[in-house]
């Protein structure tokens, strides 16, 4: 574990002493042998599931492909950021940086904390880099609207969480997440379970974000700058369908029953989201509307308590997590040229970025889930689990990817095909950054096509 | 002010607060008190316009009215138990009495009216006296007493953090943001002195720790409202970074200091069962955290050259010391994973 977390935290002095002619590529290089060296992670021998350990940290195959998708993430926002940081002053660039790193930090922890009030810690600890990058260097007003949004929603489903795990520490004496499975159940009244069962989940559910909560959302992608997006949609999410993972093997009989309505709100809530992308007018708001319908599908999986739900939540959660991830940066490029969200006015690109085209193609596909992608591996798997547990689900889950076709062939065809419009024919060409950076998120999704045990969690 | 009289004023302070912590009888405890008072109405008072006298009458009238219910409660204590030692109150009349004089004094909500008031017309210096300092004698007499009425600690201390985050809301001036503030986090120590008083201590020292951070960097920046908040970076940059964490750490975010005392309050109260009062008392962060994020978004996350609502101001190089904001900063930031050492230091 330390070989990842002390050069994280030597990413800092790296960020602050390198000179700023340098400071791009340094801080870049240095966080992807970081992201290559998490990958011995992939390669590590344990009968009992659990590996890496030390006093506060261990790692299992649940939060092993998370904590690697975290490191992966962080060069590649590094390199995402560096047209948009290009006119500010030095310090501000270096500190932006150190957001970045502080938030990887955080969430490494996250990740592989063994006491779940560590990670209750790190997960809100998480939340202040976000909101500083957001409201800092957003680009509109509206972002200290949307950061309060993402705070406030946040706050309020987490604070109860922490209440819920303190009666759950009274009563089993511990937290640990090595032994709190084998733990007699909670000892509680009718009532109070209930409540103590929704306190439990009702924080994941806000950070996934479960429809019905999840107006956040859209407003911190919107205003976010790249970074902010990128890292939000692929990891802070994910933050939540771990923690939901993590915490419903110990909410085990009361969870069949309560979870009935919870489920249903989220395939309602994936017919949903995706109806409004359909309609949706702003790019990056299109892309962050997919992101709720994908992790409706998570949702739901996970809460249907099936290995193969399971399973299939984490091979989406990574997925989604490359996938979304590259649609931001994709949005990113054009609005770098055109300063501009609205698809409208963005049109016809791939006469003007006819390479940029292929990556818009291949992204667009991976977000409707074409097989054979690791995307269409979750979504079967959490289709098969859902159908498992009622077959009217399939009725939900078929109308759902049906929308989300479409709106991922809308988008691909409203922002590349079609006549280029008269006012964005002077574009810049692209850099080939953009196209490392693009490769860097597609790649990854490709390979896992060869070895997706890598991404199954406990069934692998 | 002459340094003679201000060290003679320096020392009443430090004397009536000493005197209340060394005391066990009533009277000795209120004389304290009153030293305590009358020793820190002259540093009110000092700036000669309205708005000081005012607040220093208003603080000397408030101050009196709580000194004298003690006096009078602590009597009729000696009158129905022939007791004045103040670790041995069992009579309900009288405790109850005495807790409310003594949240009058400190200002815990519904008695809270006055500081805001005061604090306003107070320069920063002696508005930091009066928030922390003038805090520690009440505040040791109420960890001694014995409450005979659960539901009295308690009902304060929700009230004041409930009144502490709602009134905060609408305030543009930035002592008074700091004086529902202070009524805020009162409520929280009122809210677990009778389960820990070890805990409501340590949340007292903890707050003192934070909230002397923001004063001081107020201070340096010579500002007391929102509005002039917005220049700060060019008066102080690297402080202007670090001053969203102090705002959060104020509001309890983790990993900030702040988050300690309230983690471990609401780990107190669902020991004792209370775990809907401690679901209420989280929730109650909530709206202060509004107003220290407003704070931060004015003071650093809308800094040039996204906003044009302040003209840079003159840049004067300022006297003041920056070693205890620097010390207050820090520890204000990065105490978390000190909780395990800090938190047995303080139990007995």
């Amino acid at each position: 574990m330390l070989m990842i977390l002390i050069p994280t935290l030597m990413l800092i002095p790296t960020a602050w002493a390198s000179p700023l002619k340098w400071l791009w590529p340094t801080t870049l290089t240095h966080s992807l042998i970081i992201a290559l060296a998490s990958f011995t992670w992939f390669k590590a021998p344990s009968e009992t599931g659990w590996h890496s350990i030390n006093a506060y940290m261990a790692l299992d195959p649940l939060s092993t492909p998370l904590l690697i998708l975290t490191c992966w993430l962080t060069p590649l926002t590094i390199l995402a950021s560096q047209n948009h940081m290009s006119t500010e002053p030095a310090p501000r660039q270096r500190t932006y940086i150190t957001l970045l790193i502080s938030l990887q930090f955080f969430l490494i922890l996250a990740f592989s904390a063994t006491e779940i009030i560590m990670f209750y810690i790190m997960f809100e600890a998480t939340l202040i880099p976000t909101l500083i990058i957001i409201t800092r260097w957003g680009n509109q007003t509206e972002r200290l609207n949307a950061g309060t949004y993402f705070l406030f929603y946040t706050l309020a489903g987490s604070l109860p969480l922490l209440v819920a795990l303190l009666i759950l520490q009274n009563n089993t004496g511990s937290l640990s997440l090595l032994i709190l499975q084998y733990s007699d159940p909670l000892n509680l009244a009718p009532f109070t379970s209930k409540l103590w069962w929704a306190g439990c989940l009702m924080a994941f559910l806000v950070k996934m974000p479960l429809y019905g909560i999840h107006l956040w959302l859209p407003k911190a992608h919107v205003e976010a700058p790249i970074a902010g997006s990128m890292i939000l949609a692929a990891v802070l999410l994910k933050l939540g369908g771990y923690g939901m993972m993590r915490i419903t093997t110990m909410l085990d009989p009361l969870t069949k029953e309560l979870s009935y309505p919870f489920i249903i709100l989220a395939l309602w809530g994936v017919i949903m989201t995706a109806s409004i992308c359909l309609r949706q007018t702003d790019l990056k708001s299109l892309i962050a509307y997919s992101s709720v319908s994908h992790m409706g599908l998570v949702i739901a999986a996970i809460l249907t308590q099936t290995p193969w739900g399971f399973t299939g939540a984490l091979i989406l959660m990574i997925a989604h997590g490359l996938t979304s991830s590259a649609l931001f940066c994709l949005a990113n490029t054009n609005y770098e040229r055109t300063h501009s969200r609205t698809m409208i006015l963005t049109r016809g690109l791939q006469i003007a970025l006819p390479l940029m085209t292929t990556w818009w193609f291949t992204a667009s596909l991976a977000n409707l889930a074409l097989p054979p992608l690791p995307n269409l591996m979750g979504e079967l798997t959490i289709i098969t689990s859902l159908f498992g547990w009622s077959w009217w689900t399939l009725l939900l889950t078929g109308a759902g990817t049906l929308i989300t076709a479409n709106y991922s062939l809308h988008m691909f065809l409203m922002t590349q095909r079609g006549p280029l419009p008269h006012h964005i024919t002077n574009l810049d060409p692209t850099h080939s950054r953009e196209h490392l950076l693009m490769a860097l998120h597609l790649l990854p999704l490709i390979l896992l096509m060869l070895k997706p045990s890598l991404i199954w969690g406990w069934t692998a | 002010m002459s340094p003679f009289i201000l060290s003679i004023l320096l020392l009443g302070l430090g004397l009536g607060t000493t005197i209340t912590f060394a005391s066990s009888h009533w009277l000795l405890a209120w004389m304290g008190l009153e030293n305590n008072t009358l020793a820190i109405i002259p540093l009110m008072a000092q700036h000669h316009h309205p708005r000081a006298a005012e607040a220093t009458t208003k603080y000397f009238l408030t101050q009196a009215t709580a000194a004298a219910m003690l006096l009078f409660a602590t009597t009729s204590n000696a009158w129905l138990s022939g007791q004045w030692h103040i670790l041995q109150m069992n009579h309900p009349l009288p405790t109850t009495l005495i807790t409310l004089a003594l949240a009058l004094k400190i200002g815990l909500a519904p008695m809270h009216a006055w500081l805001p008031e005061v604090l306003q017309g107070l320069n920063l210096t002696t508005g930091l006296i009066l928030s922390t300092w003038q805090k520690l004698a009440p505040f040791a007499l109420l960890l001694q007493v014995q409450q005979t009425n659960p539901a009295l600690t308690i009902m304060l201390g929700i009230t004041s953090m409930l009144i502490g985050g709602w009134a905060g809301l609408n305030q543009t001036q930035l002592r008074k943001i700091l004086a529902y503030s202070s009524i805020a986090h009162l409520g929280w120590m009122l809210i677990v002195i009778q389960f820990s008083p070890s805990l409501a201590l340590l949340t007292l020292l903890l707050y003192f720790i934070m909230t002397s951070s923001a004063f001081l960097s107020f201070k340096l920046n010579n500002t007391t409202n929102i509005n002039s908040l917005a220049t700060s970076w060019a008066k102080m940059p690297t402080l202007t970074s670090l001053a969203p964490l102090i705002l959060l750490s104020l509001a309890g975010l983790p990993p900030l200091t702040g988050f300690m005392p309230k983690w471990l309050i609401i780990q107190e109260l669902t020991k004792q069962g209370l775990a809907p009062t401690a679901t209420l008392a989280a929730l109650s962060a909530l709206l202060s955290l509004y107003f220290y994020l407003r704070l931060a978004y004015a003071m650093t996350l809308t800094i040039s050259p996204n906003n044009l609502t302040g003209t840079t101001p003159w840049r004067l190089p300022s006297n003041q010391l920056t070693l205890p904001l620097a010390a207050s900063v820090t520890a204000t930031n990065f105490l978390l994973p000190l909780s395990p050492p800090i938190l047995s230091l303080l139990t007995p």
